[in-house]
């Protein structure tokens, strides 16, 4: 009793020496070399492509590809979420539970209904497991080079995400009004229009509309795998280590994000506005306007496009599709690639979790100046930077990277460092203008130097929401470090690339089925954490 | 110690808070301020804790005008004065070693700061502060697991240990029960004495600054009413302070007899039934 001790000290040390002993190994796996970051040849590459940058390029002939790429970017996102659309809406007026008619009783059919309903999540499970750029991959072999590739392939697993969504929408408000209606003998699709829309539709639309933004986002690199758009602008540039034109790029990404950001936000904004007012769906003069607008980019993205899908649906597409895709089966299980796939599927969570801690710490970092605590010209400076570094996808990055550093995991590290740190950022800023300011006010009134007011009086506060944010971020890069690969930054997607690239198309469906219990285990890892740290124990 | 020449505070809306602030106080003294409540006692405490500036007059503070410093030596200073808040701002979710033991992160040199995140740097005096306040066995429970009480009395241990020249205590009992109030407020008088510091502290409880404190301070309205030694302090001239026709004062103990049952007074109806 004379000399107490912390009695959490030794839970410290332990929870310290257990991130000493996971971080290792996966710093191994992940070949965490900072070094050859400056080793001379590298600096050299770097260091020319860059000075390139200066001017960008403003040609005539470059800046009409440029624009005509932007243009089919934009296209693709929009038709890529009205097929998406398309998709969902019945597979979530299937799989979800405030629709279910046979539920009502129970009456006939409720066994089938409920392994009908099992059966067409795993497909949505499928669906959105994959992110859409393998799938993109997929179709190119198919459909050839362009963007009907890229628009299938968002339309797919953007499909599935909304299904998901609408779903749980659907199912979270009350549910006793379509209920009511399907007692009363009513269709699904009127109980889902008399009984569930008038309560949901804003957070449906919302959610519509953050998804678009999202595939804006997708389809900026979907050209990475030649499904048309910016990306294989990007690509071409980047092959011929042109720096002016990659500067004159990146700079139209940025542009892009941050107005389908602003665009989405706006959108958004209104939607809660005029919920208030006249409550559901009412057509008035701006809602109809706004249907207008949506219809005509609807139609000009497919003229634009101009897919022909009426071709893809032919006879012959539909066969010789059926024949590429038997090609998949059966799976390559041969012990030797379960151990090459295995190693890839660890070397993915390793660039997964290096690179999200490392955002994590460089987003905390910039997030001080950014939250306005050295005045307003900071802010506004690194407010930009963060904008920079998430309006360049983490794929751009990654190609970036491979120069920088070299081909192979750690330069998929350093690209998800970036773009993550970047997103984080933004998020921890507001997190530290949030937090209550008192603590750490009081801290600085008794002679505190300000570094330590933070960590005594701010951080202890905001610490839990930072963590949930990385912890987040961490399950969407693991899904990313799977397809980073397709430019050379290791992991599963490197396989991937390499098998199809040699058309070894058992070995790719393994690698492929990877990626999917990859990511199931992420989403259902990701749950339990989440009840763990919400558990008052956590 | 300190000295407040005419000093004025007007707040950013235009507000005056504080008016014709004349007030000094040499080393080892000890005043209670006393008030109504808005009379300005948490201003003028934040004055002279430097947390607001003047916006008229003049304040010497250990030896010279803190404003005329720089900000590495106002960081100095800052560090020789200590504040116990009316409602303590301590984070939730940091335990109260920690909380304590930023009391001296001000005279730490920063690595001892950043070390002690890790593992306190001085468990013994943290704890021995928290001992002269009946809480000792708190000390590696987390500050929301405490009650109101409790946490006003970490703050106060906070103080303690920062062992300043200067204590300013701002309604330093509040959330305490009158024995325990009376025994935390001897204890920083004691503390105080013992050191040679000087003590400034705002008290609501009128019995308790004239049983601890041989000076009064009143104020009203953003005035100085009287600066008077403890025994020329009487009755009348408080209830002319806080202005209760035919109350009684605020007292530490007991209920004061006109301030019963307010709601029923006011012609409300008694809970219970809905008049909404
Ligand atoms: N930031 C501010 N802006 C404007 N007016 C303020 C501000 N802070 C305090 N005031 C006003 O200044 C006056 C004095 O406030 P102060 O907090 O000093 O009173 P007090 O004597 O401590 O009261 P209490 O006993 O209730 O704590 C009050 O009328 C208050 O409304
Ligand atoms: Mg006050």
């Amino acid at each position: 009793m004379k000399h107490p001790r912390d009695p959490a000290a030794p839970g410290r040390a332990a929870a310290l020496l257990l991130a000493i002993v996971i971080l290792w190994p996966l710093g191994v796996i992940g070949e965490f070399h900072p070094w050859t970051l400056f080793e001379a040849q590298n600096l050299r590459v770097m260091g020319g492509f860059l000075a390139a940058f200066l001017p960008p390029a403003v040609g005539g002939e470059f800046l009409a590809h440029l624009g005509r790429a932007t243009l089919e970017t934009l296209a693709i996102a929009t038709a890529g979420i009205a097929l998406a659309f398309v998709l969902a809406v019945p597979l979530a007026m299937a799989t979800t539970q405030a629709l279910s008619v046979s539920r009502i009783g129970p009456g006939p059919g409720r066994r089938r209904g409920e392994w009908l309903r099992a059966a067409l999540r795993v497909v949505l499970v499928v669906l959105r497991g994959l992110p859409e750029l393998v799938w993109a991959l997929l179709f190119v072999r198919v459909f050839g080079l362009g963007p009907a590739a890229g628009v299938l392939a968002l339309g797919l697993t953007y499909g599935g995400m909304l299904a998901k969504v609408y779903a749980e929408i659907l199912e979270s408000g009350d549910s006793r009004p379509a209920r009511a209606l399907l007692e009363a003998g009513a269709s699904r699709l009127q109980a889902l229009c008399y009984g569930l829309l008038p309560g949901a539709a804003q957070e449906l639309t919302s959610y519509t509309v953050y998804r678009w933004e999202c595939a804006v986002r997708a389809s900026v690199v979907m050209g990475f795998v030649g499904a048309g758009g910016l990306g294989q602008l990007m690509d071409q540039s980047m092959r011929m280590l042109n720096g002016s034109e990659a500067a004159s790029i990146l700079l139209t990404f940025l542009v892009l994000v941050l107005a389908a950001d602003a665009l989405s936000g706006l959108l958004r904004r209104q939607l809660g506005e005029t919920d208030g007012r006249a409550g559901a769906l009412a057509f008035g003069r701006r809602s109809s306007l706004w249907l207008l607008l949506l219809g005509s980019a609807l139609l000009a993205s497919y003229l634009w496009l101009d897919l022909g899908l009426a071709a893809l649906l032919s006879a012959a597409a539909l066969a010789s599709m059926a024949a590429y895709f038997g090609a998949f089966f059966p799976l390559d299980l041969s012990p030797d690639w379960l151990a090459s796939v295995a190693w890839g599927a660890l070397e993915t969570v390793a660039i997964s979790a290096l690179g999200t801690l490392l955002a994590a710490a460089a987003g905390l970092l910039l997030a001080l100046p950014a939250s306005g605590r050295y005045g307003q010209a900071f802010e506004q400076l690194t407010r930009f930077l963060l904008n920079a570094l998430r309006s360049v996808p983490e794929l751009v990055w990654a190609t970036l990277m491979a120069l920088a550093a070299g081909l192979g995991p750690f330069a998929g590290i350093l690209a998800l460092a970036l773009h993550t740190s970047g997103v984080l950022g933004r998020l921890f800023a507001e997190a530290l203008q949030n937090a209550p300011p008192r603590p750490r006010d009081a801290l600085l009134e008794a002679g505190t130097p300000s570094a330590s007011a933070f960590l005594y009086g701010t951080l202890p506060e905001v610490s839990p929401q930072l963590i949930a944010y990385s912890l987040y971020r961490w399950e969407m890069n693991i899904r990313m470090a799977a397809i980073l690969g397709f430019v050379g930054a290791g992991g599963l997607g490197q396989l991937l690339y390499v098998k199809l690239s040699l058309f070894q198309y058992p070995q790719a469906s393994t690698v492929i089925a990877a990626m999917l219990l990859l990511s199931v285990a992420v989403d259902a890892g990701s749950a339990w954490l989440r009840r763990w740290l919400a558990s008052p124990g956590g | 110690m300190f000295r407040l020449h005419d000093a004025e505070l007007t707040h950013s809306n235009g507000f005056v808070a504080l008016r014709d602030i004349a007030l000094a106080a040499e080393a080892g003294e000890q005043l209670a301020i006393v008030g109504p409540s808005g009379a300005g006692k948490t201003t003028l405490l934040r004055l002279i804790s430097t947390a607001l500036r003047p916006t008229r007059g003049r304040i010497d503070l250990l030896g010279g005008d803190p404003w005329a410093l720089s900000a590495a030596e106002l960081r100095r200073l800052r560090a020789r004065i200590a504040v116990a808040h009316q409602a303590p701002p301590l984070p939730p979710r940091q335990r109260v070693v920690t909380a304590v033991l930023a009391g001296r992160l001000g005279q730490w040199p920063w690595w001892k700061g950043m070390a002690s995140l890790l593992y306190p740097a001085d468990i013994t005096g943290a704890r021995a502060a928290l001992l002269r306040l009946e809480l000792g066995e708190r000390l590696f429970d987390r500050c929301d697991r405490l009650s109101g009480g409790q946490l006003q009395r970490v703050g106060i241990a906070r103080v303690l240990y920062q062992q300043a020249q200067l204590v300013l205590a701002d309604e330093p009992v509040s959330a305490l029960d009158p024995a325990l109030a009376l025994q935390t407020v001897q204890v920083m008088c004691g503390d105080a004495a013992a050191r040679g510091a000087t003590l400034v502290a705002s008290l609501h409880a009128v019995d308790l600054a004239r049983s601890c404190f041989p000076r009064i301070v009143g104020m009203r309205d953003g005035r100085i009413v009287f600066d008077l030694p403890v025994a020329a302090v009487d009755d009348a001239l408080l209830s002319e302070l806080y202005a209760t026709e035919g109350g009684g004062l605020p007292l530490l103990a007991g209920e004061p007899a006109g301030m019963s049952l307010p709601a029923r007074a006011a012609g409300l109806p008694p809970r219970g039934t809905c008049w909404r």
